[in-house]
């Protein structure tokens, strides 16, 4: 009874602390991307931005990815380098209204992405 | 926090499925206590979907499968705890058979027919009711039985159940070379109605198992055609 005790709780204990420990990774590492992605999209709305720009925001993403393929089913990592390679050919091509509405969708996935990993009702249910 | 949200859908499914179970009765269990049964029943999808499926991260699977040890080792503890948890959780035994022959009330408490009970005593080795003394469902679903020390050494002849729960069963009606007439005249010679019989079985050798609500079995002669013999 007691090794079961004890090793229900060690579960218990490991799971926790991996539940902490995954939702600061994930807030972390959105924060960093979706604060890189806001810098892009200030410099599309000024029309400055260049291709090497989106590569540094995909070079970004690209490291990020690695880990966060742990946590985050890979449909939704998918997503986001989906648009993000929309974004290299229109700003390539100066389209910036197009551009920067790609861009909108990414801050937008980089927000309600961690949003899916809170212990909220909606979540559960 | 995906992975306390991982615990606390497993932990949501778990506790359905233990309900779910324990309504069922004992017909969906076997040889397993029900949450024993309930772990078996999800875990082997929680550990194929993140294996087959490689866009769903591995973490998954772990965390559901963590969340189902706990609260099995929780259950187990429960149990253990005392005789009111134990019955709660999974369920007392079921005397479905008493000398006064078969109970057929404790049977539907536990969504159980009289031709299951004839199927789980085949298994156990005994063809006919009055063969046992006591037959109890345990709380896996298993039958354990007590043989009748004043079993008649007789001619070994399969019985049929012919009235099942103040039903007449017609195929086996007919296996025996007999029509409805017959066995309502049967029926009516012992002062009572098809409405009333709960169980009768006839063997080839024409031996009647016959109980009717609320009174003890008899084994009674029922007068078989020459062809009708098995």
């Amino acid at each position: 009874m007691v090794r079961s005790i004890i090793s229900m709780l060690c579960v218990a204990v490991l799971l926790v602390v991996g539940a902490i420990f995954e939702s600061r990774f994930i807030n972390n590492q959105f924060d960093d991307f979706h604060d890189v992605l806001e810098v892009l999209y200030e410099k599309i709305d000024d029309k400055d931005a260049t291709q090497d720009d989106v590569y540094a925001v995909q070079e970004n993403w690209l490291n990020k990815k690695k880990n966060l393929h742990a946590f985050i089913p890979h449909t939704e990592i998918k997503e986001v380098d989906l648009w993000l390679a929309e974004t290299v050919t229109l700003v390539r091509d100066k389209e910036w209204t197009d551009a920067i509405s790609k861009v909108e969708v990414l801050i937008e996935l980089s927000e309600q992405i961690p949003k899916t990993f809170r212990l909220a009702f909606e979540n559960i249910l | 926090m995906r992975m306390l949200v991982t615990f606390l859908r497993t932990f949501i499914i778990f506790t359905t499925l233990i309900i779910i179970m324990r309504l069922m009765g004992k017909r969906q269990i076997g040889e397993m206590q029900p949450f024993e049964f309930v772990v078996t029943l999800i875990i082997a999808d929680l550990a194929c979907i993140p294996m087959a499926d490689v866009s769903i991260p591995l973490l998954y699977g772990v965390v559901s499968i963590a969340c189902l040890f706990i609260l099995h080792q929780i259950l187990s503890l429960i149990e253990q705890s005392g005789r009111i948890a134990k019955r709660i959780i999974s369920g007392k035994p079921s005397l479905v058979i008493n000398k006064d022959g078969v109970d057929l009330l404790e049977l539907k408490r536990n969504n159980l027919g009289v031709d299951d009970l004839i199927e789980s005593m085949r298994a156990a080795g005994y063809f006919s009711f009055d063969d046992l003394y006591y037959a109890i469902y345990e709380s896996n679903g298993k039958l354990s039985a007590m043989e009748n020390p004043n079993r008649t050494e007789k001619e070994h002849s399969l019985p049929l159940l012919i009235v099942n729960d103040g039903k007449i069963e017609s195929k086996n009606t007919e296996l025996i070379k007999e029509n409805k007439e017959r066995v309502y005249a049967f029926i009516k010679a012992q002062n009572t109605t098809v409405k009333n019989v709960e169980v009768l079985t006839v063997d080839g050798n024409g031996r009647a198992y016959f109980k009717t609500k609320k009174q003890p079995f008899k084994i009674l002669t029922y007068t078989l055609s020459e062809e009708a013999k098995w």
